[in-house]
């Protein structure tokens, strides 16, 4: 039955992302029925964690499969959020794929607890994945804005009026997505990375730096530091806040892949 | 049979040329006049007169579709120096379905010079409202024509993407800067140059929410009298410079030889300003030196990035103009069958009467030599002679209707209606009022058929 959610989920986003697209196509800002099949998934989505929690009376936050769904339904949370908006529609663009690649991680790799469930609980650790998820969620949708907010603002200067001109929401819709998600990220980055080292500090440990979800959360926070003062410098700002988080975003993803790759056990979030 | 048709007679810009609309076109205060005028012919039912700056039409319900024509060429002609004769060359006729069909493409925007405007639709309700007014223009055809030619333009603007886009250099300009600012709300905007393009650029801005106007002018004088028509604050063309970094969006349309906005200036004017500039430059020479766009944080666009605007928009719209089309075929066939029906149910009401006639002969005939029947077996008979009657013409009835659907078959309806004239003697086919076709139920026919129905069931 969790599966089975899951799977649903996941086809109601794709079919949410091909409308999308064929808005991008056709040139024209996203109508309001990809807006419900969001909706549609992130119902059915949240309904698939649920039963995970009752079935297995834990939180979805432990083992890769369960995590990675965790996060995409945060991501697809901003989705709809930004919905709400109609020029904002379009940020679904970008951020249902990165929700595909996690749900369909989670598919793939199951959605079942890990033995080492046990290990992972208390009110700290709830509250350091929470936040982390929260946070990454936020940024994701501030990187989706920004990179956005680039090719418009290319297609913009060089007078180029075709699908992005059309399909991609205005530049100072886009900046106060990213700036929104920068408000909503970062702190919550800021606060999941601080009760994660409360956490450890249960344990008699201190900060965990050989621990690659560690070096991510602060490789993460600290490029996102710089695209967050990179707002605050005199001049037009857009365009600059929008590439440099772009680059914080792209910072991000190499990192995490290149610590996937290189972690040396398996079955975690990283 | 009612050989009332609808009837349309009409120039437009595919037609004639802006001279000649300008003379034809008829203002709300002349249309009483026309309207009165074309009603005086006797051949004439309804009249409604459609009048815009790219088309005149006169929209008639006759009995004589050729003295009808000849009534509105007449009209057409008076506002002319020419003859009948010479303006029919600029001129147009439908009839019956294509006149609809007609009717319903242009309040749809199909047939608009900008595809897809929505102006248009509010000009057929208005032309619609004041035939309303006018004592005996507007009668049951004409009342639901128009009501349907404005539920067809609003389908097409609900279902189709017809209407989306910029299709004009102001709205263009108003799509751009939304483009870069989002809302248009609480913006501010200055107009360099009063000319009559940059002011209607400026009342589009408004339109969306432009809440700051600054118009700069060479003469201040001008300048005064323009912002007394849309507000906002006149400066002179010096003043420029020290307001120009507080505006958001710049419009200029001066006639000036020379750049009025140069990349220097602007620079030096707006410093380290955070917030962006567009610039709008819709003057031929243009105002702005093409080095501005440059400029960090300004957008600039020249009259021909406007027209590439309206250009994507006109190429979209042409790709929606096939499902509008669509839209508009159907609407007109579904108004034609009602239309049709309408004229028929006088023909079904005249047949079945006919038939009613033969049968109550033929019975009366047949009970003379039957004394000794009983009250309950001449019940029976006369309920039998009634059942063969409603399943003989039940096929007929139907066939009828179908056929009223039909443009191809209305000669058939004719010789039928004048067939069965000559067989009861008198006009009874043609003999129904307005007021019983308005009586007998709903307004697409159904009702007739519905009624007989029923009768069959019950025989």
């Amino acid at each position: 039955m969790i599966l089975g959610l899951h799977l649903l989920a996941f086809v109601l986003y794709a079919t949410a992302w091909v409308l999308q697209l064929q808005g991008f196509r056709g040139g024209r800002q996203p109508g309001i029925s990809g807006v419900r099949v969001v909706g549609g998934g992130l119902a059915v989505h949240a309904a698939g964690l649920l039963l995970y929690a009752l079935s297995y009376r834990s939180l979805p936050l432990v083992g890769l499969g369960p995590a990675s769904s965790s996060l995409a339904l945060f991501i697809s949370l901003f989705v709809l959020a930004a919905s709400v908006r109609t020029d904002l529609r379009a940020a679904g663009l970008f951020l249902l794929p990165l929700v595909l690649l996690l749900l369909g991680e989670a598919v793939v790799v199951g959605i079942e607890p890990t033995g080492r469930q046990i290990a992972f609980r208390g009110p700290w650790f709830v509250l350091h994945v929470s936040a982390i998820f929260i946070g990454f969620a936020g940024l994701a949708a501030a990187s989706a804005a920004s990179i956005m907010y680039v090719f418009q603002f290319r297609a913009l200067k060089r007078k180029t009026f075709g699908s992005v001109f059309g399909f991609f929401p205005a530049l100072d819709s886009l900046d106060r997505l990213n700036k929104v998600g920068l408000a909503v990220g970062f702190p919550a980055l800021s606060v999941g990375l601080l009760a994660g080292w409360s956490w450890t500090l249960t344990f008699g440990r201190g900060l965990a730096l050989d621990n690659p979800g560690t070096i991510l959360g602060i490789v993460t926070w600290a490029a996102y530091l710089v695209a967050i003062a990179a707002r605050s410098r005199p001049g037009p700002r857009g365009e600059r806040a929008a590439v440099i988080s772009a680059v914080a975003f792209l910072v991000t993803l190499v990192a995490f892949l290149a610590l996937r790759i290189t972690a040396r056990e398996t079955g975690f979030f990283l | 049979m009612d050989d009332a048709t609808l009837a349309l007679v009409g120039l437009s810009h595919h037609t004639a040329p802006i001279e000649l609309r300008e003379r034809v076109y008829v203002d709300a205060a002349s249309v009483r006049d026309t309207v009165r005028e074309v009603m005086a012919s006797t051949a004439i039912h309804e009249c409604v007169v459609l009048s815009t700056c790219n088309r005149t039409e006169f929209y008639l319900h006759a009995a004589d579709p050729a003295s009808a024509e000849a009534v509105a060429i007449d009209a057409v002609a008076a506002r002319t120096d020419m003859g009948p004769g010479e303006v029919e060359a600029f001129l147009y006729h439908r009839y019956g379905h294509d006149a609809v069909h007609h009717l319903f493409r242009v309040a749809g925007g199909l047939d608009s010079l900008v595809v897809g405007e929505a102006e248009i639709l509010g000009q057929v309700g208005d032309a619609y409202e004041m035939g309303l007014s006018l004592p005996d223009s507007v009668g049951p055809v004409l009342h639901r024509l128009f009501q349907s030619a404005q539920a067809v333009g609003g389908a097409v603007r609900s279902e189709t993407s017809l209407g989306r886009g910029a299709a004009s250099i102001p709205s263009a300009a108003v799509r751009l800067a939304a483009k870069v600012f989002g809302s248009l709300e609480g913006k501010s905007a200055m107009v360099v140059g009063a000319g009559e393009m940059g002011v209607t650029t400026l009342r589009c801005l408004l339109s969306e929410g432009i809440s700051d106007v600054l118009v700069a002018n060479r003469t201040l004088d001008r300048a005064k009298e323009t912002v007394a028509q849309i507000g906002g604050r006149a400066i002179s063309l010096e003043d420029v410079w020290g307001t120009i970094s507080d505006v958001d969006i710049v419009v200029t349309s001066t006639s000036a030889a020379e750049p009025v906005v140069t990349h220097d200036r602007l620079e030096s004017s707006r410093g380290q300003a955070g917030s962006p500039l567009v610039v709008l430059d819709i003057a031929l020479p243009r105002d702005v030196e093409p080095g501005v766009g440059g400029l960090p944080g300004v957008f600039l666009y020249n009259i021909d990035d406007l027209q590439k605007v309206v250009g994507a928009t006109e190429e979209a719209r042409r790709a929606e103009a096939a499902p509008a089309e669509t839209l508009v075929t159907d609407h007109a066939t579904r108004f034609w069958r009602w239309y049709r029906s309408r004229e028929v149910g006088p023909l079904i009401r005249g047949l079945r009467a006919h038939g009613e006639e033969i049968r109550l002969a033929e019975l009366e005939r047949l009970l003379v030599g039957l004394d000794g029947l009983s009250e309950s077996d001449r019940e029976r008979i006369e309920a039998a002679t009634r059942r063969l009657l409603n399943k003989l013409l039940h096929p007929s009835t139907v066939a009828l209707r179908q056929a009223a659907a039909d443009p191809n078959a209305i000669g058939f309806i004719d010789r039928l209606s004048a067939e069965l004239r000559l067989a009861t003697g008198s006009g009874q086919a043609q003999g129904a009022t307005e007021d019983e076709i308005e009586s007998s139920g709903p307004a697409d026919g159904s009702a007739d058929a519905e009624n007989e129905e029923t009768n069959e069931a019950r025989g």
